[in-house]
């Protein structure tokens, strides 16, 4: 009786500690533990680590690429592998529960890739927004295994297997009869939440749409929501010297709609599946931590020091006022401003997707916990944000309509119509990434690397007539705006040359 | 009987651990379900939007459960924003719309205060925040659409535990250390409050069955719409379980600024009295009975507060004029304004006057009835000897005869008292000044931006609304046919000139 009793509580004893597992990878490099640590995301949302890697495998289909490709399985999304890791910068793994998840972290969007010419290695910054990562792409494909019917869990077993999957006793029948099918059932579910994809354009590399998901995660009606809000798309921003903006109070998000760095963190944690109770603080405050000082990467290209000069006396005349003095120094009367839309005039989608009553329900997110929101405001332009580190954030503009810093300093009607996003190899002239629709073939290849099979985003900047959804008429992509006399677009070319050669110093 | 010493001791030992159990047991019950945390704010007017007025006994909702249904329901709720989209106010970083309070009773609850019918929006374009002016008339609440809201999820097959607390573990649980709901809290939840929530609201819903009836002919009760309540019958039916009769009185939320004008007696000595057909003789008594229709308990504590309220609202200024910078008003025409008034409005509008604050027969004002009808000397017995009964001592409502017309305000702050007339029915004041035939017959409630030339809200544009950019108007249609929103009557000043109906308009910008 008493074996009996013992025996009993032993199991128990075991299964306890074995369900309330939670053991994430951890780094202690700091820089490592940006690109592939976690911040809780798969507590909640953690997608098993082998099914990760078989749905590349069961699905090539529904990946760009078309091909499964062992070890970079999800290379055609733009997502970054780097040698000897076998998950790519942006996803984390965590064991909980006694299986190993994965999800994203910060890194899937803020950190990049660059090279200086289409035959040198591959350099990667973290802190950049990222340019490669097609975040909806990868969205559109994970749902679309999920509503394939081969997405069942007896045929994901044994598929996971097949590639080196080995799962004890418990831990398969915990995966065929709960843990896969409600995979299935949640991935169906965020489906029908993301469905604002579909009446807005493609984001491609390096884009998102912050606030709609916001809406969704609040169950905001989609469909009661007004036309001009549902476009919401804008690039990736850098994150580095998070500590300078603080002290300087800036208004952050491309609209200035939260100037407190920590609960913004908090809501892009969100966006890597951290919610208020499984989100992971000490992880988090290392990374922010780190973010605070994180310093840019030096232009890598010579600079010319002459025209770098003449480019300084310029800046300093049309451009500090709203940017700072330069790439670290952020004093400037009207940094960190916003600067009604009417003045700027800027495409206005993204400002008109964030709204008022987001911002009063985001009032109740953490709510319970003394880190509540309540810093989230509505308002009415897009904010002057300092430049470190620009040669890396282009394309630029909110909505990545810019391909290069020199485009910009064009007026709109001179700016590139069309051109491609996605391609890592730097323009050191125009300085941005190479775009230049004449450098890609029509499917998007590159025409300088014939061995490269990725195809880039086609980027269009037009509004087209007719269509019944903002997405048929391709709104929120206009390159218009940050032009006039004030912002130097009516400077002689060699004038604008100098600025921008001035910019690369940043 | 002897019992043997070994067994004696087992029993005191057994009784010891039963009363230590008890003893525990009642400690629990008290920290989770009784234990008052004391609210605290930094003054009166914070205190007026968030503070509670005690009814979480009897109508709180449970903090996290009123947090998450509109997004169990959002096919419910009538658009984006969580309760924002049913009017309510919700400053900028607060955790709760205004008129709701947040206290701890053993958990947090949600209950309504004054607030959430007594407090204003305006601003002047959409691409503005909009200021936020205490105890003005909450013009944009559309109460009954959110009593219908929660009645609707009341009855949801999808208000159940298991689903609800799907939502709620995401918001707040204690299950990695974070903080938040403990195990122990999560299932209370789960196996107490979520279910008695909604038997609870089921319950209310039954109170409310009157709301719902139809009048004679068949045809339902028209809708409150944003801004108004049927104010006697709310109290008829609740203070005094009167039977329901065929009476439909919808009344605007008045401003409750600047009260301390309204009370007492007026220049000649005579008794000013309040609500709309004269029923109360004094604001305290007004503050009392609309305070227990919002569900507070009469205690002690319940008297203090209402001082307090009257205090704080007696002394309330009422707003200014604040478009200075964009629409300043003409003081040379508001001076030539002023003398329209003083000839022709003063008398009943001016504070103390002869006829302000005094009821004027149906005959002579000419506007809607319905109100008037709504209410009767019995209910007013009836409410006093309830009131009476709760032990509250107050100035009694009139007993003395069934109402027989309107009571004409001081118009202290009337550019901010839009729409018009005490059922709302005339958007403006520049339209009040028309006469009846050419007052808009259909206009749009609940929208904020202001018109300064008109005098009231801006009747709102429709929008292109979803992905295919259909036109619709997610405002209110407000319909001057429909029984109890006749827009007749008040035609003082419809026969003046173009010319001097301007110029009084420009006088009552500064009242």
């Amino acid at each position: 009786m008493l074996v009996v009793v013992a025996l009993v509580a032993i199991g128990f004893s075991y299964l306890a500690w074995r369900f309330t597992r939670d053991d994430p990878v951890t780094y202690a490099d700091s820089e490592e533990h940006f690109k592939y640590g976690s911040t809780g995301g798969e507590r909640e949302s953690g997608i098993p680590y082998w099914i990760w890697k078989v749905l590349p495998k069961m699905f090539p289909e529904y990946l760009p690429g078309k091909t499964y490709t062992p070890g970079t399985e999800y290379a055609s999304l733009g997502f970054l592998y780097e040698p000897g890791n076998d998950l790519p910068i942006g996803v984390s793994r965590r064991n909980t529960q006694g299986i190993d998840r994965v999800f994203l972290n910060c890194a899937i969007c803020h950190a990049g890739s660059v090279r200086g010419s289409p035959q040198s290695p591959r350099v990667i910054y973290t802190g950049m927004p990222s340019n490669t990562v097609d975040l909806e792409a990868f969205e559109r494909f994970i749902f679309a295994c999920a509503s394939d019917q081969r997405f069942n869990a007896p045929r994901i077993l044994a598929e996971m297997e097949g590639i080196g999957a080995k799962y004890d006793l418990i831990n398969r029948l915990l995966l065929r009869y709960y843990a896969i099918p409600l995979m299935r059932e949640r991935l169906l579910m965020l489906k029908g939440h993301f469905r604002f994809g579909d009446w807005e354009p493609d984001a491609g590399p390096g884009r998102t749409d912050t606030f709609n998901p916001a809406k969704t995660l609040l169950e905001f009606p989609l469909e009661k929501l007004e036309t001009r809000e549902l476009v919401g798309l804008c690039d990736l921003p850098s994150i580095w010297l998070q500590g300078p903006r603080k002290e300087k109070n800036i208004h952050a998000h491309w609209d200035g709609n939260n100037s407190m760095m920590e609960e913004r963190n908090k809501s892009a944690a969100f966006g890597t599946g951290a919610f208020p109770p499984t989100i992971d603080l000490k992880q988090m405050a290392r990374i922010e931590q780190w973010l605070l000082y994180k310093e840019p990467p030096k232009y890598p290209f010579p600079i010319s020091d002459q025209l770098s000069a003449q480019g300084e006396k310029l800046y300093a005349q049309y451009c500090a006022n709203c940017h700072g003095r330069n790439g670290r120094d952020f004093n400037g009367e009207y940094v960190g401003d916003i600067v009604p839309i009417d003045k700027i005039g800027t495409d206005r989608h993204r400002l008109d997707s964030y709204t008022e009553e987001l911002a009063a329900v985001q009032n109740t997110l953490y709510a319970g916990y003394p880190w509540r929101f309540s810093h989230f405001r509505k308002t009415f332009g897009y904010v002057n944000l300092p430049l470190d580190g620009v040669w890396l954030r282009a394309p630029y503009l909110h909505n990545g309509s810019v391909p290069t810093l020199r485009d910009l300093m064009n007026p709109s009607t001179e700016r590139p119509v069309v051109f491609y996003r996605g391609y890592d190899v730097l323009d050191p002239v125009k300085v941005g990434f190479v775009s230049d629709e004449s450098r890609f073939d029509a499917e998007g290849r590159s025409k300088d690397e014939r061995g490269n099979p990725r195809k880039y985003f086609r980027f269009d900047t037009q509004v087209k007539l007719g269509g019944e959804t903002p997405r048929d008429r391709n709104e929120g992509n206009s390159n218009a705006g940050h032009e006039g006399p004030a912002y130097g677009t009516m400077l002689s070319s060699q004038e604008k040359d100098a600025i921008v050669e001035y910019l690369k110093t940043f | 009987m002897n019992l043997q010493p070994k067994i004696k001791r087992l029993l005191w030992v057994s009784a010891i651990v039963l009363v230590i159990l008890v003893a525990l047991g009642a400690f629990f019950t008290w920290a989770k379900f009784f234990r008052e945390e004391k609210e605290v704010f930094a003054n009166e007017e914070e205190h007026f939007k968030y503070g509670s007025l005690g009814a979480e006994g009897d109508r709180g909702i449970p903090y996290y459960l009123w947090m998450v249904l509109p997004r169990i329901f959002p096919d419910l709720m009538p658009g984006p924003g969580s309760y924002k989209s049913f009017g309510v106010v919700w400053e900028e970083g607060h955790e709760i719309p205004v008129g709701f309070s947040k206290k701890v009773v053993g958990f947090a609850r949600i209950t309504n205060n004054c607030a959430i019918c007594h407090t204003s929006t305006y601003r002047l374009t959409e691409d503005e925040v909009p200021h936020v002016v205490v105890a003005g008339p909450g013009h944009t609440n559309n109460a009954q659409s959110m009593l219908r809201f929660l009645f609707k999820a009341a009855h949801d097959p999808r208000f159940n535990s298991d689903i609800i607390m799907n939502e709620i573990r995401l918001v707040n649980a204690n299950n990695y250390g974070n903080g938040g709901l403990s195990f122990i809290d999560r299932q209370i939840y789960r196996y107490l409050l979520i279910p008695f929530t909604k038997k609870a609201l089921l319950q209310q819903e039954k109170q409310f069955t009157w709301m719902e009836r139809y009048v004679t002919g068949g045809k339902p009760k028209p809708h409150w719409g944003p801004g108004r309540d049927d104010a006697m019958n709310l109290t008829k039916y609740f203070m005094t379980s009167m039977a329901e009769d065929n009476t439909f009185g919808p009344t605007d939320f008045p401003s409750i600024w600047n009260l301390g004008v309204r009370s007492g007696k007026d220049n000649a000595g005579k008794q000013m009295l309040l609500n709309w057909t004269g029923d109360t003789p004094a604001v305290r008594s007004v503050l009392i009975d609309s305070a227990l229709g919002l569900g507070a308990p009469a205690r002690p504590w319940f008297l203090q507060r209402m001082a307090d309220l009257d205090q704080y609202l007696s002394n309330l200024p009422p707003p200014k004029w604040p478009f200075a910078e964009r629409n300043p008003i003409n003081q040379q025409m508001a001076s030539e304004g002023q003398k329209i008034y003083a000839r022709d409005c003063a008398a009943c509008h001016d504070p103390r006057a002869k006829f302000t604050n005094k009821v004027v027969p149906i005959t002579e004002i000419g506007t809607d009835p319905e109100r008037m009808y709504s209410w009767s000397k019995d209910a007013a017995a009836e409410a006093n000897r309830r009131v009476k009964q709760l032990g509250i001592d107050r100035p009694p409502m009139v007993e003395t005869q069934d109402p027989y017309g309107y009571v004409s305000p001081p118009l202290d702050g009337i550019w901010l008292r839009a729409p018009y007339l005490h059922n709302g029915s005339v958007p403006t004041l520049r339209d009040l000044l028309n006469s009846p035939t050419e007052r808009p017959q259909t206009f749009h409630r609940g929208y904020d931006v202001f018109d300064p030339v008109k005098v009231g809200f801006k009747e709102p544009p429709p929008r292109p609304t979803g992905p295919t950019g259909e036109l619709t108007q997610p405002y209110f249609l407000f319909d001057t046919t429909e029984k109890g929103n006749g827009n007749k009557g008040h035609t003082y000043g419809t026969q003046l000139s173009e010319q001097d109906k301007e110029t009084l308009l420009e006088y009552l910008k500064t009242l």
